[in-house]
């Protein structure tokens, strides 16, 4: 049972862990996707880039021409945008410089590093092809998680990180899927989306199917033991709730979260493999909002105000 | 020629050879860069220079230095406590009124602010010089929110790691009971019937110049550390948001000064302060330390009455000196100083940091000629003093031992019922050759300030150690010992 | 059937308060609508009321102001204050001898009344007009007969009109104006004063103004600001009725001007707020 901590901590630390791993998986399902866009000679280029924007819920003008270009500078590396990969690792930097007391020092020189590398590794890229700089994001975000893992106790401030890390896990792993719903033609095949979410080994191992989509999509929702699988994340999630709880709060402050995130666990683990296909949209749809929701009730429950507002003043006669 | 005491410290310097010095040096600055302890200037985060050379003080000299400054901050704290209450020193005519009234320290709202346990100025910094004839003489009072103890803490810990044989000829007074003591400090000065009082540091956030003092002193305490956002005042009680709820808070050591503390009060644009905080303070359902007000006593025209403080509220003789002062609102100091600008040392009552202040044999005639402007259009701005020739000492620069101008300051802590003072404090030393201000903003370094202990306090330490060595084998309470248990930063590089 | 002449008791009921566009979610205030006893009023009762409803906590500041505090974390629409309090008054004894210009020009008294002699942020006034003021005022050391040509002079340069100053009004901007309201006269007043090596304060409170109304009649008062000056103790006088200070008048606060003694600020965090219409009554009711 945790003791407590400042919010204004705890919420950093809860979006560091959701801004690296956002940084990571965006890396994977754009690397797919611009492979994707490079092999295919009789490809729509842009019907292609416009699914990933939407995939990434990133608005972009349905009237201007999209290339790989506004893929590259709109969600790679734009440095301003948290949706974007460079601006996700910023955010992360940003938060971890507010947080730098609670996390390790090479946690800490990890991420600072990792900044300073932006620029040069960005240079390096428009020389070898942007693939190098996504390989740099990845390497550097499972740098950090072996870190998270190793250097800090495994204490409150740590729960803050993983429930972080898992709740965008689950929503990017909804995302990645939702590609192939979206606009199937356009998007990456079934076994390169598994590889981006590093996947391969693991589902070859786990299943005889080969590439049945059925046998995909139910290894990367309802796996028990693979860690991107949304089933294994909401798992973890609800571990990481269940040791924030205070002790001994009444059940009608039983924080929300909870609740939803058990909540949609269940509703995974009771879910009939041979229809998940056919109901995948309303799974994928369920799991996003599950994020949504559950993110705003942490939020309200744990966080609070906690935002520097200057104040008016007003004088009365 | 360096005094007697340096010569060891000169022999086995002179020994070392000037690539292995420089390496050390070198270390000690990447240490320091890597510990995050910096200052900022211009936005940059440098390293605050150490130099390897310790400045040295005998046990008697900082007995006789202790004991004045002791004396003088209980002086200053009798003046506080008069001042935002009966006045009485203002009625006898001791003090002008109109100096009190008339500094912008001088914080009606602190009226009526009263504690049962805590002192005023919990923690000061009163800085020293050593004239021509080898006196200790203060040069400044601090009372608000002196900082600079972290770099003494730091350089200590750097120099035992740099260059631990250094120590071997000497028994130096060590510095890290510092964090204990205020920490015990602040407890007592917790409200009236609070039994294990919620104690916080309130750091103005990571753009502050002494954040890293603040995170240290936060972490060596025990004590979360807050900002402005992370307190709130409902009816008078100060609440800590946590993820738990919000939590009461008794104590608030705060490195944020009074003009940003509680928006209601002083400035409305503040996001660094707390709603409320004053009241809360005046409710006594929390103690904040340094209180409020105490710029009062800081200012460089009040810096002139102290020793008639002292004489008023003591009935004693002050130990220890200022350096010789004019007040310029006096028409003869005015004409003196103003004839014979070049002469002197002019400081604005009011400045901090080094800025502002004009050193007559150093300036240029238009600096000399402006200042004798401002000083005509504003006589109560600005103090003279004589100009006094630093006493400097061995420093190393460019690979060789030359004297520098050094001052110090030293830290006392008052927990209400005794006034300590960490033995040795910041040495500063200004690294130009000549140069005169040492401030970190102008180019100042720092040394490692060595007390050294007489042979009847090495058998009393030894005694202390002994006793904390048995209590290190039972539960640690509040982090109090921490001090003496494995140095969790310890990376083991050597 | 007259009035008596010696004393008064008076019901006085202030409302003040802010409107907000949307809401406010937070605000700390502080209130200073609480009359204090003196030797020419004696309060028989006083409180404060607050909408929405809050915690209340009460201290006196250093001008010795009876101040109200509270803080409200709900958000709401509209802050009501409303003051209530009976207060009896009596005229004023004169207090032993005036003392002379010159003796008020010691180093001993300057220094007493440092506070009430230098300029503040709305006491500021030109050297212009205070050369005009030093070649106006007779050469005596009767400090009354000065204080009457200083108050005479300002009755002749500065209507009373409402609307064309504001809050924070320096005695400087009023004085080219032309034009104030008594808030202004007071600033006006004090600066020329001082000036003159005379202490003056600033002095809040409240005037019934209606002398026809009778016992337990409800008229419509004011929120007042008047001067008191000092020469040998401290005397009262209304510059902006050109009066004495009198059994109608009711003290709340003194300071060196009016932001020593506002009767109602705070922050807030919330849309824009614009100020509830301020109503006063008072009643005599002896």
């Amino acid at each position: 049972m945790s003791r407590g901590m400042l919010s204004r901590l705890a919420e950093a630390l809860y979006w560091i862990g959701r801004y690296v791993e956002r940084a990571d998986d965006t890396a994977r399902i754009v690397d797919a996707y611009i492979h994707r866009i490079a092999e295919d000679p009789f490809g729509d280029p842009d019907a292609a880039c416009r699914s990933l924007f939407a995939i990434l819920g990133t608005k972009i003008d349905p009237d201007t021409p999209v290339s790989r270009e506004n893929v590259l500078s709109e969600l790679v590396y734009d440095q301003t945008n948290p949706s974007a990969i460079t601006g996700a690792l910023l955010a992360a930097h940003e938060n971890a410089r507010r947080a730098r007391e609670v996390i390790s020092s090479e946690m800490w020189v990890c991420l600072n590093s990792t900044r300073n590398d932006l620029g040069a590794q960005r240079s390096e890229a428009t020389r070898v092809g942007s693939a190098s700089y996504m390989k740099f994001i990845r390497e550097r975000s499972a740098l950090f998680a072996g870190l998270t893992d190793a250097t800090i106790s495994h204490d409150e401030a740590w729960q803050y990180l993983i429930l972080g890390r898992s709740l965008e896990r689950i929503d990017m792993t909804a995302r990645l899927l939702e590609s192939r719903l979206l606009a199937a033609e356009h998007s990456p095949d079934w076994l390169t989306l598994l590889r981006a979410a590093g996947a391969m080994e693991s589902y070859l191992r786990a299943s005889s199917s080969g590439s049945d989509p059925a046998a995909i999509v139910t290894f990367l929702l309802l796996d028990r033991t693979f860690p991107r699988s949304a089933f294994h994340s909401l798992n973890v999630a609800d571990r990481c709730l269940e040791e924030l709880t205070v002790a001994g709060s009444r059940s009608d402050t039983v924080n929300q979260a909870r609740r939803t995130i058990g909540f949609a666990r269940t509703r995974l683990e009771y879910s009939d493999p041979r229809s998940v296909l056919s109901e995948l949209q309303d799974l994928l749809d369920f799991l996003e909002q599950t994020c949504a929701t559950a993110n705003n009730e942490i939020t309200a429950h744990y966080f609070r105000q906690v935002v520097a507002v200057p104040w008016e003043s007003e004088q009365g006669t | 020629m360096p005094r007697p005491v340096y010569k060891e410290i000169v022999d086995i310097l002179v020994n070392f050879n000037a690539v292995d010095l420089r390496s050390r040096f070198d270390q000690l600055g990447r240490t320091f860069a890597e510990r995050g302890v910096t200052f900022a200037l211009g936005g940059e985060e440098r390293p605050f220079p150490l130099d390897l050379i310790p400045r040295i003080i005998t046990a008697v000299e900082w007995g006789e230095l202790a004991a004045g400054i002791r004396q003088r901050v209980l002086a200053l704290e009798a003046f506080l406590d008069d001042v935002y209450s009966h006045g009485k020193c203002l009625d006898d005519h001791i003090v002008p009124r109109s100096l009190v009234t008339s500094s912008p320290h001088f914080r009606r709202e602190a009226m009526g602010i009263d504690s049962d346990n805590a002192s005023r100025i919990t923690v000061s910094g009163i800085d020293i010089i050593r004239d021509e004839e080898g006196k200790f003489r203060v040069l400044e009072d601090n009372v608000r929110i002196p900082s600079g103890v972290s770099y003494v803490i730091e350089n200590r810990r750097a120099m035992t790691q740099s260059f631990g044989t250094l120590f071997s000829h000497h028994r130096v007074h060590p510095v890290d009971e510092y964090p204990a003591r205020l920490l015990a400090a602040l407890r007592r000065s917790a409200p009236e019937g609070v039994r294990d009082p919620t104690i916080v540091v309130l750091t103005p956030g990571v753009h502050n110049s002494a954040y890293f003092e603040h995170v240290l002193l936060a972490r060596l305490m025990g004590v979360e550390l807050v900002e402005g956002s992370d307190l709130l005042v409902l009816g008078n009680n100060v609440l800590m948001r946590t993820t738990h709820g919000e939590r009461p808070v008794h104590v608030i050591y705060r490195r944020v000064d009074d003009e940003w503390l509680d928006p209601l009060h002083f400035r409305p644009d503040s996001i660094l302060g707390v709603a409320g905080l004053v009241n809360a303070a005046r409710a006594k359902t929390v103690t904040i330390a340094n209180a409020i007000g105490n710029g009062v006593a800081d200012d460089k025209l009040l810096y002139t009455y102290v020793p008639d403080l002292i004489r008023y509220y003591l009935n004693e003789e002050p130990l220890l000196h200022n350096v010789e002062s004019f007040r310029l609102e006096d028409p003869d100091s005015l004409h003196e100083v103003i004839e014979h600008l070049e002469k002197y040392v002019v400081k604005p009552v009011d400045g901090s940091g080094g800025k502002g202040i004009v050193i007559g044999p150093q300036a240029d005639e238009a600096t000399l000629t402006a200042m004798r402007k401002t000083l005509l259009h504003d006589p109560r701005g600005f103090i003279a003093q004589r100009t006094v020739a630093l006493s400097t000492v061995p420093t190393f620069v460019n690979n060789h031992l030359a004297p520098r101008h050094v001052d110090l300051r030293p830290f006392a802590i008052n927990d209400g019922k005794d006034v300590w003072v960490l033995p040795g404090g910041l040495t500063r030393v200004a690294l130009p050759e000549g140069a005169l201000v040492v401030n970190s903003s102008q180019g100042g370094g720092s040394k490692d300030t060595w007390v050294l202990a007489d042979e009847s306090e090495i058998a009393r330490e030894a005694e202390v150690m002994r006793t904390n060595a048995a209590r290190l084998l039972s539960p640690p309470v509040n982090g109090a010992f921490r001090q003496y248990g494995p140095d969790p930063d310890s990376s083991g590089d050597q | 059937m007259s009035l008596p002449t010696d004393s008064a008791r008076l019901e006085i009921v202030h409302v003040t308060g802010f409107n907000y566009e949307g809401f406010a979610d937070s605000s700390y205030n502080e209130v200073r609508m609480s009359p204090i006893t003196l030797a020419r009023q004696n309060v028989l009762d006083a409180s404060i009321h607050v909408r929405p409803n809050a915690v209340q906590s009460t201290y006196r500041d250093y001008f010795g102001t009876i101040v109200t505090t509270f803080d409200l974390h709900e958000p709401h629409t509209r802050l009501e204050v409303t003051a209530k309090a009976t207060v009896t008054t009596v005229l004023e004894p004169v207090n032993g001898e005036s003392v002379p210009l010159s003796s008020l020009q010691l180093p001993l008294a300057i220094d007493k009344f440092t506070e009430y002699l230098v300029a503040t942020p709305r006491t500021t006034m030109s050297n212009a007009v205070l050369e005009d003021l030093r070649t106006l005022v007779p050469k005596t050391d009767d400090v009354a007969e000065i204080v009457s040509v200083v108050q005479a002079w300002v009755r002749e340069r500065v209507s009373y009109v409402r609307g064309s100053t504001h809050v924070s009004s320096t005695a400087q901007e009023v004085w080219e104006q032309r034009e104030g309201v008594c808030q202004d006269m007071t600033h006006v007043t004090i600066s020329l004063l001082r000036s003159l090596g005379i202490p003056a304060r600033y002095v809040s409170g409240y005037l019934h103004s209606n002398f026809e109304a009778g016992l337990g009649e409800t008229v419509v008062g004011e929120s007042h600001a008047w001067v008191e000056f000092f020469c040998g103790s401290w005397v009262g006088i209304d510059p902006t009725n050109g009066s004495d200070i009198g059994l109608h008048h009711v003290t709340v606060a003194k300071g060196r001007e009016y932001g020593d003694v506002p009767p109602l600020k705070g922050i807030y965090h919330g849309g824009p707020s614009s100020a509830l219409g301020v109503v006063v009554e008072i009643t005599r009711t002896a």
